[in-house]
């Protein structure tokens, strides 16, 4: 299974989105994200945005990183701590 | 050099983290502190609570890298960074940048930047309530800026 997580106010748009999905043979955060523009539209209009990062068990990677089995994928949207 | 990075909902005392920099060393020559506190404004409308989210886990190993990357540039004692999360209210103290060193530019450049990462890459997200109205904040150009004054003089 690989675990999804939505910040900031990307989770605003996730809900109904389920927190996992099943592992695959050749998975990327884009096959994932474009895997939720059916059932989610506003979500992937939102994930699509150039400023969205994502993180691969908590480092930053490209969007066509390899997703293997128990990852935790997370996307972020622009920080603004401080 | 000793590092501390906190994450943590209750509040700081900043003359309890000043000390605790001030007696690292007695090499410690000079400690700067900048403390960071929710403004009462959002986009000129007043703001009656602000909530921060973060990634745990993710946020204190981008913080320690921060922390790392000002080792390397300057000649630092100690650095401490302590950011709260959860709920705040206008005037609460949110962040907190401790840096120890022997001389002063260090620790005032250090500090800078510390806070320069921190707002750009740290994963924070705050998000405000207006009149009962929530949403998240976005981030800002000048935040951007900031931080690549720090790329040019490479």
């Amino acid at each position: 299974m690989i675990k999804l997580l939505f910040f900031g106010r990307l989770g605003d748009f996730a809900g109904g989105v389920s927190a996992s999905i099943e592992a695959a043979e050749g998975l990327t955060p884009t096959i994932v994200r474009d895997g939720l523009a059916a059932d989610h539209p506003a979500l992937f209009a939102e994930l699509s945005q150039s400023q969205v990062l994502i993180s691969l068990n908590q480092m930053i990677v490209g969007w066509d990183q390899p997703i293997f089995d128990g990852a935790e994928l997370a996307f972020l949207p622009p920080v603004t701590g401080g | 050099m000793n590092s501390t990075i906190r994450i943590q909902a209750y509040d700081f005392d900043l003359a309890a983290e000043y000390e605790l920099l001030r007696q690292f060393d007695s090499a410690v020559g000079t400690v700067v502190t900048f403390t960071g506190l929710v403004r009462d404004l959002e986009k000129n409308a007043s703001i009656n609570s602000l909530t921060l989210q973060h990634y745990p886990g993710m946020t204190e190993s981008l913080l320690q890298e921060i922390v790392d990357q000002a080792q390397q540039r300057w000649d630092l004692i100690g650095v401490t960074v302590i950011h709260r999360v959860g709920e705040l209210l206008p005037s609460d103290q949110i962040v907190f940048v401790g840096v120890a060193s022997q001389h002063r530019a260090d620790a005032f450049e250090a500090a800078q930047f510390v806070m320069d990462y921190l707002k750009t890459k740290a994963t924070f997200w705050k998000k405000v309530d207006q009149n009962g109205q929530q949403h998240w904040v976005e981030s800002k150009d000048s935040d951007r800026t900031a931080k690549e004054r720090w790329l040019r003089d490479d």
